[in-house]
């Protein structure tokens, strides 16, 4: 994808649906390595389909259960020397403890790095289509650190939908004033 | 024009499940995602890209074939998976621009 933003609303839309309750995007830059992981606590996928999902062809039949997401992620942080890991828990082997972690590794200064566009975006458009779930978005760099969590917000908000015009604001002007900071 | 017929012009064959498709317009692009969203049905697609997710992009949009410039090599698991999902690859020595001034011509 043009933005690796892009790629991730893609690919946390999968654990949206997979019906996680918290999904976690989590981005760590270290020197010229960057890690994105995106966790969550949804349903899980067996062995089979974990291994699948990077299959193309898996994800193009007409009864697709995800999108393209995961192959052009694996794509993206291949062509950088990088690499994607996936790993999953199901529903019904662990009733407590489930969901999928996938981890993509890039490295930022190979000349086929896609730039990492406006992650911010991406994180605003999934609490606005999803507001009754959680998110959890951390980018790291140089031990500074954005955060937002959807939880706390939920807490001191108490019934106002996440999703309304005035919080929507406040997360973006919020995401907008601390990325400031980490640049 | 048909995919059969770039043969004669100096393509070569990679995968070629379905020689008789009938070429209609040419997409140029090599960011998969843009030409997923972009291609349109029987478009001879050129590009450079020869991964998995090429082939998955060319069933997706339906193109007549895919022309892979400047002479790049496929996998040849690739070519198997090409051929499995009935997906046309044709190869050219020639750089993008040379290949799309080809086909305009032969098209014409």
């Amino acid at each position: 994808m043009k933005e690796l933003s892009l790629n991730i609303l893609d690919v946390a839309e999968n654990s949206v649906k997979a019906g996680a309750s918290l999904t976690q995007i989590l981005l760590t830059e270290q020197g010229n390595v960057l890690t994105l992981e995106i966790v969550d606590d949804g349903c899980g996928m067996s062995e089979d389909i974990v291994r699948s999902v990077t299959d193309p062809f898996y994800t193009t039949r007409t009864t697709r259960k995800v999108g393209m997401g995961i192959p052009l992620l694996k794509l993206a942080c291949e062509q950088t020397d990088g690499s994607l890991a996936i790993s999953s828990v199901t529903q019904e082997s662990d009733p407590v403890n489930h969901g999928t972690h996938v981890t993509a590794t890039f490295h930022t200064d190979h000349i086929d790095f896609t730039p990492l566009g406006d992650v911010s975006a991406s994180v605003l458009t999934l609490i606005q289509g999803h507001p009754d779930t959680d998110f959890l978005f951390r980018h790291q760099r140089d031990g500074k650190s954005v955060e937002l969590d959807t939880r706390e917000l939920r807490e001191v908000l108490e019934d106002v939908p996440l999703n309304s015009y005035d919080v929507m604001e406040w997360i973006r002007g919020s995401l907008q004033e601390q990325y400031e900071m980490l640049s | 024009m048909t995919v059969d017929e770039l043969l004669e012009h100096g393509f070569e064959a990679v995968s070629l499940p379905d020689g008789s498709r009938e070429i209609d317009g040419v997409y140029i692009g090599d960011l998969l995602s843009w030409v997923m969203g972009r291609a349109q049905m029987d478009n001879a697609w050129i590009t450079i890209m020869t991964n998995v997710n090429t082939i998955a992009v060319a069933s997706l949009a339906d193109t007549s074939c895919v022309i892979l410039a400047e002479g790049v090599e496929m996998e040849h698991d690739l070519i198997e998976t090409a051929q499995q999902k009935d997906v046309n690859i044709l190869r050219s020595s020639k750089p993008i621009y040379e290949t799309a001034v080809q086909l305009h011509e032969l098209l014409a």
